[in-house]
């Protein structure tokens, strides 16, 4: 029965202590760089957008 | 690459409140949050002026260089945009911006923060364009269609111009010389600083 009981703590104790371990892989985080996901409209062409904006703005932000 | 800014004239802002019903209506806004203000200053005192408010898009965004998550970024034409999935609603950014641009929704009891909304200049946010999750977190992305931001298009006096720095500028000083009187760029050295 102490034979059990023994094996039974030193399982138990194997066990518990697999869990604290330090982990090698490290996250790295670099400060005031953007973390998001990345805009769709970054990727749309910038010259042909421009050229639209600008069409636009004439028809619409011109003097009266 | 056009640089995207906003101008307020306040020579002809009539505080009519239209930019600000323009956003709310195209976007959304939900109670509470308004990405658009018009300031008056000396009310009812003759020569009042009034401004409309919003993100300005700062050269060097202070919102942006506060982020403890670093949720904001800055598009190829000037564009400040932040993505809501990072953002944690800490406020910092609201004590940063000398507009007071950040918004927060309250979600909960007790006047827990959501996450910071503001003005997008219409040109939504870190999402497929134009798709339905892109409009319910960012309101509407005009930019994409190839548009410009309501508030500047629905302005009645055309006070409000938003569009290219340089055309803006070229507007602005005809104005100027066509009136009279010295320039009031207001709010352009706080988000562009004097170089632009």
């Amino acid at each position: 029965m102490t034979r059990l009981l023994s094996l039974f703590t030193g399982v138990s104790l194997a066990f518990i202590v697999s869990g604290c371990y330090e982990s090698p892989s490290v996250t790295s985080y670099e400060p005031g760089v953007y973390k998001g996901a990345k805009d769709p409209l970054m990727q749309a062409n910038k010259d042909q957008r421009a050229e639209t904006m600008k069409k636009r703005f004439e028809m619409v932000q011109t003097d009266r | 690459m056009a640089r995207m800014k906003f101008l307020c004239d306040a020579e002809r802002c009539i505080e009519c409140n239209s930019c600000v019903t323009a956003c709310k209506n195209e976007h959304e806004v939900p109670w509470g949050v308004n990405r658009r203000r018009v300031v008056t200053l000396n009310d009812g005192v003759p020569g009042e002026k009034s401004i409309s408010v919003a993100c300005m898009h700062c050269t060097d965004a202070p919102c942006a260089a506060v982020c403890p998550v670093d949720c904001f970024y800055t598009t190829d034409d000037g564009i400040v945009l932040h993505d809501k999935d990072l953002c944690i609603g800490c406020g910092y950014c609201f004590y940063a911006c000398p507009f007071g641009a950040p918004q927060y929704p309250q979600q909960a009891a007790f006047g827990v923060r959501g996450k910071m909304d503001k003005c997008t200049f219409c040109a939504g946010g870190p999402l497929q364009d134009n798709s339905n999750v892109e409009y319910e977190k960012y309101g509407r992305n005009r930019i994409a269609e190839g548009k410009l931001p309501l508030c500047a298009e629905m302005c009645s006096t055309k006070a409000l111009l938003a569009g290219d720095g340089d055309m803006i500028a070229d507007i602005y000083r005809q104005r100027v010389l066509k009136r009279g009187g010295r320039p009031q760029t207001w709010g352009w050295e706080s988000a562009y600083g004097t170089t632009g």
